[in-house]
């Protein structure tokens, strides 16, 4: 075996050190679906940020005066301040899911029961779900109903007309949806917290809180950071829930338009192909931002521990 | 006999504490299953209402103070006003066929690209990592106006399902999570493959695949998730009622009815409950599935 190894262990490298094609031909159908599918059209948006353009007609260069449009336009830094507070869902989500994943880690009888109604609106579908609550909204619907029969309103309030709650009630859907999905994943990641670990820190005197707060937290640091990523760069794309909610409108005085919600409404509504490349553009930008502070801040925090 | 009395007779006292603590714990039991439950609830509620409503006929009333949970005189009507005049079984199928088509061929694609980049060395390799982690971050919605013009100008499948297939082929994050999985299979199982003759190809089927299988399946569950929930990029490509996805369908019968809730909740029913019949006999791979993403 070790004669073997020998010989065939530097085989690879021998073998395929960049005269074959094998690697390459492996790698192939995604690199071209990505160049395709994501390169080029990275390519031509930038290109089109710079001209006048409905996607019908041949786009006109018109030099910055898109971008110069887009500082000047409050629609656009509405859009853009409620896209960065709708970052706000992502530690809510973080928090509330793993302390229901903490709270389903247990050997109850039917707790599969529970994980998988838990689990339910994730998979649900988001144009489902935000049908469900333009209609427990509304101002005939259950919420008003119920709040005016426990005598906690007198008067129906037209929730999703009110500019100050459209997108608070859309973050309060994300959250609500994707507590159960974000904890299935926790509760794989405290499965494998080994017990002696628990054992060990309840004989140095910690109560239930601090079991978890020592053992299962730094134990599901890569589950924190998943969730943190991929919940984060979510809310950053939001859409669904603000198209359905708001009945296409991005809500009265734009209360719920974000970011995903203005390039689609330039681009797709308004015809201004052009002007939503522009959009496009700084959301690419908010979003390497973005990443690059995770980085940071995900780097920092692994060199102090 | 005397050894084991011994043994046991000062145990007699911390029976009753042991009961007492019995009596701790099932009360403690008790308050889970309430946090349990009225989570479930929370969870549940919307869906419970709608289904509710949907069963409701013309004389129960939908929007009542305090609100009625139970219809009086449940009828299927608005099933069939729905089915009458939007092909919801037409939905069905092309989101099936959509979402199966995307999640085999990206499974598929991913899994060819990540084994390379995970066990051979080749020139480039290093920059076509960092290229395609690159791209994890990059909004799919930026990409929507060139894609649309794609669609129409070059592809010609605007208003098709292969519009909705193509595009969500090739992704990053399956490529990263499968590399991780065969980074992990042993180099001395692909040399002795190799060994005996095997080429790249047939390692990877024989070898590679077969490894991995638990993140083939977390890549596979992942993509069908997001496939069959995916509406905006859908929206923009499909418009007759014939190649329509459930999403989409769901979004036009919602204009459809406007303010038709009783059929409205008919329609979200109809679409909502095969779906979770599937991922409530699919429970446990989903879980494992989805737990299976993030390795400590």
């Amino acid at each position: 075996m070790a004669l073997v190894r020998r010989y065939v262990g530097r085989g690879p490298a021998r073998f395929l050190g960049g005269r074959s094609l094998t690697p390459y031909l492996f790698l192939a159908p995604a690199l071209v679906l990505i160049a395709i599918f994501l390169f080029y059209p990275i390519a031509s948006v930038l290109y089109y940020s710079f001209t006048d353009f409905d996607i019908a007609t041949p786009p006109e260069w018109v030099g910055l005066a898109n971008y110069q449009r887009l500082v000047r336009d409050p629609t656009f830094w509405k859009a853009l301040t409620n896209s960065i507070i709708y970052l706000l869902a992502t530690p809510t989500i973080i928090a509330l899911s793993l302390a229901l994943a903490i709270v389903v880690n247990r050997k109850l009888r039917g707790i599969h029961i529970f994980r998988a109604l838990y689990y339910v609106p994730a998979v649900s579908g988001s144009i489902a779900i935000g049908i469900s609550w333009r209609w427990l909204f509304d101002r005939n619907g259950f919420i008003n109903s119920a709040l005016i029969s426990l005598g906690v309103l007198d008067e129906p309030i037209a929730w999703l007309a009110e500019p100050s709650l459209t997108l608070a009630i859309a973050m309060l859907l994300t959250i609500w949806a994707g507590i159960g999905y974000y904890a299935v994943i926790f509760l794989a990641g405290l499965q494998n917290i080994p017990e002696e670990l628990y054992d060990a820190a309840q004989i140095d005197g910690c109560n239930n809180l601090q079991k978890h707060w020592h053992v299962s937290i730094p134990g599901l640091r890569p589950q924190i950071v998943f969730v943190f990523v991929i919940s984060s760069l979510a809310a950053l794309k939001v859409f669904d829930e603000i198209y359905v909610l708001t009945g296409r409108t991005g809500g009265i005085l734009d209360s719920g338009t974000t970011v995903v919600f203005y390039l689609w409404k330039q681009a797709f509504q308004l015809n201004n192909a052009g002007y939503a490349s522009a959009i496009a553009i700084v959301l690419l930008a908010l979003t390497l931002v973005f990443s690059i502070v995770n980085i940071r801040m995900l780097e920092r925090r692994t060199d102090t521990t | 006999m005397a050894r084991v009395q011994a043994l046991e007779a000062p145990e007699l006292r911390p029976v009753v504490r042991v009961r007492r603590r019995t009596v701790r714990r099932t009360v403690e039991t008790a308050l889970w299953y309430v946090a349990l439950i009225a989570m479930a609830v929370v969870t549940v509620f919307p869906f419970a209402w709608i289904l509710l409503t949907s069963l409701k006929g013309l004389a129960d009333p939908i929007f009542s103070v305090p609100p009625q949970f139970l219809p009086n005189d449940p009828t299927l009507d608005n099933y069939t006003r729905v089915l009458d005049s939007l092909p919801v079984p037409t939905f069905f199928l092309n989101s099936i066929i959509a979402t199966t088509a995307t999640t085999a061929l990206s499974t598929l694609v991913a899994a060819l690209a990540a084994y390379p980049l995970a066990k051979l060395r080749f020139r480039g390799r290093e920059p076509i990592f960092y290229l395609l982690l690159a791209t994890l971050i990059v909004p799919l919605q930026l990409t929507y106006i060139p894609s649309f013009i794609l669609a129409v100008q070059v592809f010609d499948y605007y208003d098709t399902l292969p519009s909705i297939i193509f595009p969500n082929i090739a992704s990053a994050f399956n490529i990263f999570l499968l590399r991780q999985a065969f980074r992990a299979v042993p180099n001395d199982l692909i040399d002795a493959a190799r060994v005996d003759g095997a080429r790249e190809l047939r390692i990877w089927w024989q070898v590679m695949l077969p490894l991995a299988r638990p993140t083939v399946a977390t890549v596979a569950i992942f993509t069908f998730v997001v496939s069959w929930n995916d509406f905006l990029w859908p929206s923009l490509m499909l418009h007759d009622r014939d190649t329509m996805t459930l999403p989409v369908g769901l979004a036009a019968l919602q204009g459809f009815f406007a303010n038709d809730f009783r059929a409205i909740a008919a329609g979200v029913t109809m679409t909502v409950v095969p779906i979770l019949i599937f991922f409530v006999a699919l429970q446990r791979q989903f879980v494992k599935g989805l737990g299976g993403a993030v390795k400590g």
